[in-house]
Order: structure tokens, then sequence, then C-alpha cells
């Protein structure tokens, strides 16, 4: 397809600066170079690859560094400013990879709430950045509240169950927690970010360095899609982390949730726009009906105007998102229940859209859809997964009721 | 309620074999499917573990299914002279489908090309016989396939109303007593050298739109020129190989055409019904099995610490996905009392637009709301919805390639348009 894809799926540019977008076309060329042109090499040769093209995002181009401040080695992207960039950034790698995505915005979310201004920690980031930032290449991974087990009676968030505690000993902390489900590489990471309940229930977040004896992991899961995140399982028991790796202040949790939701959606609209790529180049050499091209079929066209209405919302959703989460002085915090509920409302449109852009787009792509040759099957199961991991219970159950709590005042949901 | 056998089917047409077969193949399910199903994906290339399933359901060492279809005097058990044909055809389905719907498609698609020469009113005795020992003396698996698709496009083939088949480049030639083949297909269940027998539809004259032209004639696998590729890499269908075909100079009897003109276009326009059926079968089966996993999950996971089927919204989600079980399986047996009322005064024949058209929306409607519904199942899991562990995502790739495949959604939507709205030009 020969067709510039900003230029289809505006977004407000004056959003993102020029520094920006210098990183951002970086980031493109990236993906271009290393991945898009090269798919069937790339899928063949998947777990390698997949490590190499991550080390030369992280290492080469300095991803890795994004998100911290320039004092500490980074590009000093640690302002809510930056969110359109960091989403921007995002969306170029989602249109390679998804899972690469999944692991890049999962580190940025970790590190947002360490470093963003105005609650910047510098003593957690002089003690994390150089060993999980540095020269090599470092896999992080969250740990969120969700679904609890019948006959456990837990702390919760907003709804949802915490599954680990974090409790003082001598002078740090120790973490316990059992079967806890990351979203991500379980199996591999190297730092840990764990939503853990204190002693009288309240919410916080622990940093966890994953080289501790004390965590067992389970065995590497298989789903669906973002294989290559290598999810597992996570145990900790009595795991002791020092005191500045615990961070507990009011709304923390969900300065986690609101970063989360605009990075996720970053990468689900970067593989949505690839997607709308490779069903476009299909349908324009497609034909049917005997010898039509299928585009110029009106019931085919019509499929494929929602491909790219979906695609095109989304991604305004997530500038939408970029922009609140921007203006801390217009619409308040991360951590405020309006946009943390805004944040959950839009990602959440954003997952399904582009969700149902590639299943409307699958439609007319027949078994070339559905056979790994044409990679388009990748992208349906990488967003489904992703999707389904940002619902959390229950089909969404927490995201609906944060939203009647925020926009109905409801008390007791 | 008790379990997932009270989701609604008409108990008053159900076949009297229904109770039993289902209970043999329920056995050989929970026992040689369900413990290994999760590495069937790995194994989706050479089958090691697929096979020894399949041998034991189809093949004489197991239940013998495969020669279900044949006539008892050649040996099968005369489900194709059946009243209850289509109807027994979807408990199969379900029951196989439940386990793994590719399974389910690569047993059934066994069937589909003997359909034609086995159902009543187009018993080919002469074929019949030819035929019979292939799958009825055999103790191991033996597969037969549809192979329909072509490179340029699956969708126009099924599609004769309207293209009239002159999109159709595989050509038979006759040539003294033995039809030539050449072509090229690609796709076909039971392809990538599974299938010792093949239908191929196919023109004797090519870009003609004259149905007498269009032929179906059946082809060994090992018959000189056949040549399969290797299977392809799919989301998907680990149990089911697809593979390209290419017939080079192929030459079979001439009597291995299914019937002849016009009669082959029919018989091809009565195996779409039996695609149909068998799909809506599966895509139950495989719900069925969602509504046992779901049951489980929901009862013993907690949303603010009480089980999720005990939270009022989430009540409503699995609510929907176990209504639409139950709506689905209605349709899928009234589709099936549509093919078995074939050859009743107050029914349809099965090459009909009638039943075509009607079956095609059913089943459309019925993939629809099976995408639907395990997309939601697996929100309702949200972390674990992507894990194999719990087999809902298995059945979510699985059954996407149900609502495209047997000429793709659109194709359904247009038939239904043609048939309800007598539009002239789709
Ligand atoms: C697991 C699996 C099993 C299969 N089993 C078999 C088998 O047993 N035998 C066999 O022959 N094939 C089989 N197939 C192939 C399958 O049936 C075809 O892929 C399907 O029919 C669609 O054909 P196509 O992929 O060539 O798409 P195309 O024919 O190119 O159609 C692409 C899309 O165009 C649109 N379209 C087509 N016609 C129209 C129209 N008239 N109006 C509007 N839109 C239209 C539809 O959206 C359609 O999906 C199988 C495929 C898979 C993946
Ligand atoms: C044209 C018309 C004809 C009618 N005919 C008749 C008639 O012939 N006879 C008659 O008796 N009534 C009749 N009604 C009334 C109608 O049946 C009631 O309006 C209806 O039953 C709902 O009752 P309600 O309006 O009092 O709402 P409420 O009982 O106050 O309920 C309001 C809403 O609360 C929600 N809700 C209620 N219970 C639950 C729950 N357990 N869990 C979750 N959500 C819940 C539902 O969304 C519900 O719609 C008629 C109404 C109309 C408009």
């Amino acid at each position: 397809m020969n067709k510039v894809l900003d230029e289809l799926f505006v977004y407000p540019k004056g959003l993102v600066d020029e520094e920006s977008k210098r990183v951002i076309h970086l980031v493109r060329q990236w993906a271009d170079k290393e991945i898009i042109s090269k798919r069937q090499e790339y899928r063949e040769n998947y777990e390698k690859l997949f490590i190499e093209t991550r080390k030369s995002l992280n290492l080469t181009i300095g991803l890795q560094r994004l998100t911290l401040p320039e004092e500490h080695g980074g590009f000093g992207w640690n302002n809510p400013a930056s969110a359109p960039g960091i989403a921007s950034v995002l969306t170029e790698i989602g249109r390679a990879d998804a899972a690469i995505g999944v692991a890049t915005a999962v580190k940025y979310t970790m590190l947002a709430v360490i470093t963003m201004a105005p609650n910047f920690d510098k003593a957690l980031c002089d003690a994390l950045a150089p060993v999980y930032c540095g020269e090599e290449l470092k896999t992080f991974s969250l740990i969120l509240p969700g679904m609890g087990n019948v006959g456990q009676d837990t702390p919760l968030f907003l709804g949802r169950s915490i599954l680990a505690s974090v409790e003082p000993e001598g002078d740090g902390y120790v973490v316990n927690g059992k079967n806890l489900r990351p979203i991500n590489s379980g199996a591999v990471a190297d730092l840990f970010c764990v939503v853990c309940a204190d002693k009288t229930g309240k919410p916080c977040i622990a940093f966890v360095p994953g080289d501790n004896t004390n965590i067992v992991r389970g065995k590497t899961l298989l789903e669906t899609g973002l294989n290559a995140s290598s999810n597992a399982d996570v145990s900790f028991n009595n795991v002791k982390i020092p005191k500045s790796y615990v961070i507990s202040r009011q709304g923390v949790v969900e300065e986690l949730y609101t970063w989360l939701n605009l990075l996720l959606g970053g990468v689900s609209v970067g593989t949505g726009m690839n997607f709308f790529e490779m069903v476009g180049d299909w349908s324009e050499t497609r034909t049917i009906k005997g010898g039509y091209m299928m585009k110029e079929n009106p019931l085919c066209a019509s499929v494929l105007a929602d491909v790219a209405d979906e695609v095109f919302t989304s991604r305004l959703f997530l500038y939408d998102l970029a922009q609140t989460i921007s203006k801390p002085n217009d619409w308040g915090q991360s951590s405020s229940q309006r946009v943390y509920t805004i944040a959950q409302v839009l990602g959440s449109k954003i997952q399904q859209n582009v969700m149902r852009a590639i299943n409307r787009g699958l439609e007319l792509m027949g078994s070339a859809g559905y056979s790994k040759e044409w990679h388009v099957e990748k992208h349906w199961r990488d967003i489904k997964t992703i999707q389904s991991y940002l619902c959390g219970v229950g089909a969404e159950a927490p995201v609906k009721m944060d939203t009647a709590r925020f926009f109905f005042d409801c008390k007791d949901i | 309620m008790k379990n997932f056998d009270e989701f609604s089917k008409p108990e008053e047409y159900i076949s009297p074999m229904d109770k039993h077969i289902r209970s043999v193949i329920r056995n050989w399910a929970d026992k040689e499917v369900m413990p290994y199903r999760r590495k069937y994906d790995e194994d989706w290339k050479d089958h090691h573990i697929i096979e020894p399933a399949f041998d034991k359901l189809m093949g004489n060492s197991g239940i013998g299914l495969q020669k279900a279809l044949f006539p008892p005097e050649l040996g099968g058990w005369g489900i194709g002279q059946s009243d209850s044909a289509f109807t027994i055809s979807c408990a199969l389905a379900e029951e196989v489908g439940r386990a793994d719907t590719a399974m389910a498609v690569a047993f059934m698609v066994t069937y589909w090309p003997l359909t034609t020469i086995l159902v009543e009113p187009h018993v080919n005795w002469r074929l019949a016989k030819e035929f019979a020992p292939m799958f009825c003396n055999a103790e191991k698996a033996v597969f037969a396939a549809n192979a329909m698709t072509e490179p340029q496009g699956g969708a126009d083939i099924e599609n004769l109303e309207l293209t009239g088949g002159k999109t159709i480049r595989t050509v038979a030639r006759l040539e003294g007593d033995e039809w030539v083949i050449n072509g090229h297909k690609l796709w076909p269940t039971n392809s990538g050298g599974v299938a010792k027998l093949f239908v191929v539809p196919c023109t004797t004259k090519p870009g003609s739109t004259d149905l007498k032209d269009f032929a179906m004639i059946f082809v060994p696998a090992d018959t000189k020129g056949v040549t399969q590729g290797g299977p392809y890499e799919k989301a998907g269908m680990a149990a089911d190989k697809n593979s390209d075909i290419w017939f080079e100079d192929v030459r079979v009897p001439s009597w291995y055409r299914a019937h002849g003109p016009s009669m082959d276009a029919q018989v091809f326009r009565e195996i779409i019904p039996w695609g149909l059926a068998a799909s809506m079968g599966f895509m139950c089966g495989a719900m069925l099995n969602l509504y046992e996993i779901l049951y489980d999950f929901v009862s013993t996971k907690t949303y603010k610490n009480k089980p999720l089927k005990e939270d009022d919204h989430i009540a409503s989600i699995i609510g929907r996905i176990a209504g639409d079980i139950d709506i689905c399986r209605i349709l899928s047996y009234e589709a099936a009392k549509m093919g078995d009322r074939r050859n009743k005064p107050y029914g349809y024949p099965i090459y009909s637009d009638e039943v075509a058209c009607k079956m095609r929306n059913l089943k459309d409607f019925v993939s629809d709301r099976a995408v639907d519904i395990f997309g939601k199942a697996m929100d309702v899991l949200g972390p674990y919805g992507a894990d194999r562990e719990y087999d809902i995502e298995k059945h979510w790739r699985d059954i996407k390639i149900i609502q495209l495949w047997m000429g793709g959604k659109q194709l359904c939507q247009m038939e239904a348009a043609r048939y309800f709205f007598n539009c002239k030009t789709l």
C-alpha cells in the first residue's frame, strides 16, 4: 500500500514536538527495516529476532532510557507533557510487533510512577536506573490486582482483589503473594512491579528485583498471542526489598492504570495501522465475482470502511487520552479519579475498536487471513491477548464500575 | 441446570441413535482428546499425537465412524439412507467439536464428498462399491477431501448461482474412457497428504457458465499426477491439514464422475447444506465446551470477594453467553431438520434456493454469535482468557475460520438477500 499512514489516520500534530518527531521517525525506520520489510524471516526466526530487535530498539536507539530524566542519562521524557510523544513511539513499535510493544509499554508504565513529574522519586531512580536502564537489555513485568479465589477474603483495589502483601521488616519490606499472574514476562523479568496491600489493606506498589531467590516462577504460559513475552505465574515468598522500593502515595495504583491504558492503547493502534496496510494490499489485488477488484464491491468496501473507521477513531481516542494526561493543570494528575477513569474508558474503547477492525478485516481475507504466512493472524492473536489482559475481571467489570462510579457517584459498587 | 446436555434441542425430532452415538463419542473425546488437546498446536505438521485419536474415532480398530455413511450391504451403517442423516451429523459434529473442532472438520469432511454418491436419492452404487472397501475395511482412519477452493478464490466457486462455474480453472477433459484433469487447488481440509480420496469440482469447458459443464470427479490421492504440498501453518485448527494440490494430467476412469452433466452441479449445490449444517454443529460443540469451562471458572474465581457469577453485571454477560448457546443450538438443529426434510412432501430439496440460502443465513448467524461469545468469554477470564490451560482461547482461534470458510461471510449475506428480497444482480 503506497500511502502515508499519518495522512490517513490524522491526529493533532501539534501535540508532538519536533524533538519527539525525530525519535518517532527513528522508531518507524527501525520498524520498517528490522521487522516489517522482513516479516517472513522474522516469523520463522521469531524467538531470536525478538531479542535482537528489542536490543537494537532499547540499546542502539536507546529507548530503554526514553522516560528517564536527563540527569539519569535519559531522553528526559519524564513529564506528563511527553505523553503524546511516548504514545506515538509505542504506536510505531506496535505497528511492527505487539509483543515488543507490550514489553516497552510495561517498562514505561513502571518507570512513569517513579520518574514522572511531579512525583519524581530520585532515591528510587538512583537505585533502579543504573541497573535496569543501563547498557544491558532488561525486562520489566507488572502484576496488577484482579480476580480472587472462592474462599479468600482479600483486600480490594476498587473491587479488584489484591493478592500480594507487603509488610515492614527491619529496615525494609517483605513481599508475599502466591501464583500471581503478571500481564507479561513473568518467566523472564528482571524487575517486577507488584500492586500489594499493606497490613491495613491499603494498596501500594512494590518494585521487586527478579534475581531474588525467594521468587518462584511457574512454567512459561502458552498464550493466544504475545508468546515471545514469556509470561508465567510468579510467587513471592518473603521477598525482602529495600524500603525505598515501595511507593504508597495516594493514587499510585491509579497512575499505573492510567499510563498502562495509554501505552497499550498506543501499541494496539500501531498494530491496527499495520493490519490496515495489509488488508489494503489484499483488497487491491484480490478479485471476486469473476474479476472485480474486491475493494470496488460495495459490500467489501463497507467492511473496509469499518476497518479504517475503527483504526482511525482509535488513534483519535489515543491522542485524546494522551492530551488529557499531558495537561494536569486542566484535568488533574494521572492519579486523579477523572483521568484514571477517562484512561480506562478510552483504553478499553481503543482495544475493542482495534479488535473489531481486525475481526472485520479478516472476513475479507478468507483463508489467507487465517494462515501464518500472511501475518495478519498474529496481529489478531496479539491484540486479543492485550485486550483480555486489560479487561481485568469478568469482561471489564472493574472498568464499568469505575466508570459508573465516576459519572454517577455510585457508592457501593 | 444439571449440565450442558440441557441446552435446548428439539427432543421430538432427535434420532433414536442420538443418545447412543453421543455417549460413545463423548467417551472417546474425554479419554482420547481432552487430555491431550493442549498439545495439538505444536503437532500441526506431524500429527503424532493427533493421528492415534483419529484412528480410534474413525477406523475399525476404534468406533469405525468413517464407514457410517455407506449402505449396510457394503459394510457401512446406512446413515446415508437414513431420514435423520443431517440430525445425526449435527450430533456427531457437536460431540467431536466439543473436544476439538479441527478434528470434527477433518473427520466430517471425509463424509462430505461421499454424500454426493451415498445419500438418497443420489446413491451411485458403482462408485459406492468402488470406494467402500477403502473406508469400511480399514483399521486406521481414512480421510477424504473436497477440493473446491482455487488460488484465485474459493467464494466464486461456491457462488455457482452467480458465476455459473466460469471462474473454475481446474479442467477435466474426456479422453476415451478416462478423464484427464489439470489444475491447482488450495486449502481442502485433509490435504497435505492426509486424504486417500478427493472429489474435485472442475469444469469440462473453461469459462463456460453452462452448469452442464460443471463436473465433480473422484480422484484417489495416489493417482499419478497428483501432488500435494506440505501443510500450511495456521492460527488454529491444528488437527486439520490444508495444503496445495496440483493435478497434472491426472487420469481416472470416466465413471469416476459423480453423476454427469447437470446432475453434478445439483449435487455440488447439495453438498453446501451439508457443509453448513456440520459447521453449525462444530460451533455448537465448541460452545457447549465453553459453557463447561466457563461454569467452573465463574464459580471459583471472585470479584469483590464474591464468585464472578454472583456479581449482577458479570452475571448479565455470562447469562447472555449461555442464552446465545441455547439459541444457536436450536437454530443448528432447525438447519439439520431442513436437510432431513429434503425428501418429505413438506420439505424442500437441499439443492433448492430455499435450503441453500436459509442455511447460509443460519450458519452466518451462528458463526457471528460463536465468534462473539468466545471473544466475550475470553474477556470474562481476563488475564486467564488467553491462557491455553483454559481451552477457551483454542476454540476462539479454531472457530474463527468456520465463520470465514465455505465462501466467506459476505457470500452468506448475499445469498440471504438474494433469497429474501429476490435480488437479481448480486
Ligand atoms: C481450516 C480450513 C479448512 C478449509 N477447508 C476447505 C475444504 O474442505 N475445501 C475447500 O475447497 N476449501 C476449504 N477451505 C478454503 C475456504 O473454504 C476458502 O478460503 C473460502 O471459501 C474463501 O475463499 P478464499 O479464501 O479464496 O477467499 P475469496 O474467494 O478470495 O473471497 C474473499 C472474500 O471476498 C468476499 N467475497 C467473495 N465473494 C463475494 C461476493 N460475491 N460478494 C461480496 N463479497 C464477496 C468475502 O468476504 C470473502 O471472504 C478451508 C480453509 C481453511 C482455513
Ligand atoms: C406499554 C406498557 C404496557 C404495560 N403493561 C403492563 C401490564 O399489562 N401489567 C402490568 O402489571 N404492568 C405493565 N406495564 C409495566 C411494566 O411491566 C413495568 O414497567 C416493568 O415490569 C418494569 O417495572 P417498573 O417500571 O416499575 O421498573 P422497576 O421495577 O422499578 O425496575 C426498573 C429497572 O431496574 C432494573 N432492575 C430491576 N430489578 C433488577 C434486578 N433484580 N437486578 C438488576 N436490575 C434490576 C431493570 O433495569 C428495570 O428495568 C406496562 C408498561 C408499559 C410501558
